[in-house]
């Protein structure tokens, strides 16, 4: 039972992601290891992908927000959590890609991770509330995508945020 | 031996013990002035051998970028002369004499065509008279600047046994069309070109070692993919495109391994790619940010960024993922850098307000502070002989591109331009 649920689930994956993949380039995914041979983290990391898919820019969503360098949502966000999910279950058919984004104060390279890492945790918190991880896709836009691009404390607090964004 | 051969042979030995290519090449000219560690070298103006006014033209054209390569690579003092090339040698050593030169560039130059240029140099010694080296160049005429970049680098090699840094360029990005798009731009400013045209981001860009490729990050498919830019074929293509992040990243010298930050779904950690971007295993695990990677130039370390502290802090671990240590111990750190000589680790760390540039010395074991107290200063790429530093800061009130001795001082600015540009990366030579 639980071995035909692994690999129905990894079918489906297999699926969303060819789906997604309108516009591709070489080389592809690199990750087509074995079925029986994954760990849960590895279920976890077979994510789809909406590479060349276009993302509604309008959040249906609300945004999650983040104190500097730190990816923890805060309980003052939980209720926004459950708000997201509550409307994914509402809408089953709906993917989603979440967004992580920081503020300018960091470098580059490390805005980028910390970016990925804020998504992952707000992904694993759907997950938590029962949303199925192939309808969710992670994205860093480190500090390239600021909400506010003024240079001070309030445009910050406005720029660390994960968004949900529906994809179409 | 009178004192003079001695500080020659003093120079002789300083040379052989500091710089490890003196032993590989031959022909050198260690000869650098005993009064200060610069040698000074006499420019004239070239011949124009058909008496063309081009000639004389590109003939003092070409000087000026001489000089100016000469004066930046820091081994030298250079004085020129627009009259001496009118006289024989023997009055040209006469003129010279007084100015206290060591050696004197000649040359003669033609144009055929309006469009090859041929230029013959004689490198002099001064006291002697004899020839040290010469050579012809050939080159169209729009390529100027890079023939005498090359005369540059040849005289530098010659009396450091080192690489000269001349022919080298500096990529970057810039936001000035509101999007971030990559850039190129030679070593002293010259030649500013727009690499990629997409409207869209295009960060992070870094010199595959040894070639004319530029890997990038770019969300051109709405993934933020590592992409390589062939500048002499003006190709580019996809090599890492995983779900997710595919960056920072970084090439073994020997371009066979490349280690890059995945995501896949999960948290940033690394990853050995190999050369055509096929996953060959995973390096680091866990429920944190480990990412960019810098290579050793010996290809068997790994300088990384890792928050598994609780903050952003420098290790070192083995390419086969053991032997892990911490280096710093304090700030947020990223951006680490290997020197092609293998002994230093340049960073960048937020210490109190700002991001500043520090080197770990690994031998010493010792972090010294590079820049203070002027904006930001991030991303630091090492010049291919080690001497210098190319880095981004905000000192002007925007974010601008930087070159400073690996000491931190003589900083000049590398290019204006319009909007903030950030994350350079220094090539070797093209």
């Amino acid at each position: 039972m639980k071995k035909s649920l692994l690999i129905s689930f990894l079918f489906l994956c297999l699926l969303v992601s060819a789906c997604a993949k309108k516009q591709t380039v070489a080389p592809e995914e690199n990750f087509d290891q074995a079925a029986t041979e994954l760990s849960n983290e590895e279920q976890f990391a077979k994510e789809p992908s909406i590479r060349g898919v276009e993302v509604e820019r309008e959040v249906a969503l609300e945004t999650i927000y983040f104190a500097f360098d730190s990816s923890a949502v805060s309980d003052r966000f939980m209720d926004t959590i459950k708000n997201n999910v509550k409307y994914l279950k509402d809408n089953p058919k709906a993917n989603v890609v979440i967004e992580g984004h920081c503020d300018e104060r960091g470098t580059t390279e490390y805005n980028l991770a910390l970016g990925q890492k804020r998504a992952v945790k707000v992904k694993e918190l759907y997950v938590q509330l029962g949303i199925k991880p192939k309808r969710i896709v992670t994205m860093s836009y480190g500090k390239e995508m600021p909400a506010d691009k003024r240079h001070n404390e309030a445009a910050w607090a406005k720029n660390r945020r994960a968004e949900t964004k529906l994809i179409k | 031996m009178n004192l003079k051969q001695v500080s020659r042979l003093t120079l002789i030995l300083f040379f052989c013990l500091f710089s490890t290519l003196v032993y590989a090449k031959k022909n050198l000219y260690l000869s650098l002035s005993s009064k200060s560690s610069k040698a000074s070298i006499g420019l004239s103006d070239f011949v124009p051998v058909n008496g063309y006014f081009e000639e004389m033209d590109m003939s003092k054209t070409i000087r000026d970028v001489l000089e100016s390569d000469l004066l930046l690579s820091g081994h030298f003092n250079v004085a020129v002369s627009d009259t001496s090339y009118k006289f024989d040698l023997d009055k040209q050593f006469e003129y010279w004499a007084p100015k206290d030169i060591s050696v004197l560039l000649t040359g003669k130059i033609s144009i055929e065509n309006a469009e090859n240029l041929n230029l013959e140099v004689k490198l002099y010694d001064a006291e002697s008279r004899e020839i040290i080296w010469e050579d012809t160049y050939r080159e169209k005429v729009s390529n100027y600047r890079y023939l005498a970049h090359k005369i540059n680098d040849e005289i530098v090699r010659r009396f450091t046994g080192e690489e000269g840094i001349a022919c080298t360029k500096i990529a970057f990005t810039n936001d000035s069309t509101k999007f971030k798009e990559v850039y190129l731009v030679d070593y002293d400013g010259y030649n500013l070109k727009r690499l990629t045209k997409d409207n869209r981001l295009n960060i992070l860009p870094k010199w595959i070692p040894n070639t004319a490729q530029i890997m990038y990050t770019s969300y051109l498919y709405n993934n933020p993919d590592l992409f390589v830019i062939d500048i002499l074929k003006n190709k580019r293509r996809a090599l890492s495109t995983i779900q997710g992040l595919n960056s920072p990243a970084s090439f073994s010298l020997d371009k066979k391994f490349l280690i890059t930050t995945l995501s896949r779904g999960v948290y940033p950690n690394l990853y050995i790619l190999d050369k055509n971007g096929n996953v060959l295993r995973r390096l680091t695990e866990g429920k944190h940010i480990d990412t960019s990677p810098a290579f050793s130039p010996n290809g068997k370390e790994i300088a990384f960024i890792s928050d598994r502290a609780g903050y952003p802090q420098l290790y070192i671990m083995d390419m086969d993922g053991v032997n892990l240590r911490r280096i710093s111990t304090k700030g947020n750190c990223d951006s680490p850098s290997w020197s092609p000589q293998g002994d230093k680790i340049v960073f960048t760390m937020k210490y109190d307000d700002d991001f500043d540039i520090f080197i770990y010395n690994l031998s010493r074991k010792r972090v010294i502070r590079l820049t203070e107290n002027q904006g930001s200063n991030e991303n630091p790429s090492w010049s291919q002989d080690g001497r210098f530093i190319v880095f981004s800061s905000t000192r002007s009130g925007k974010s601008e591109i930087y070159i400073m001795k690996m000491d931190g001082t003589e900083t000049r600015k590398l290019v204006d331009m319009s909007g903030n540009s950030f994350t350079p990366s220094w090539s070797h030579s093209l």
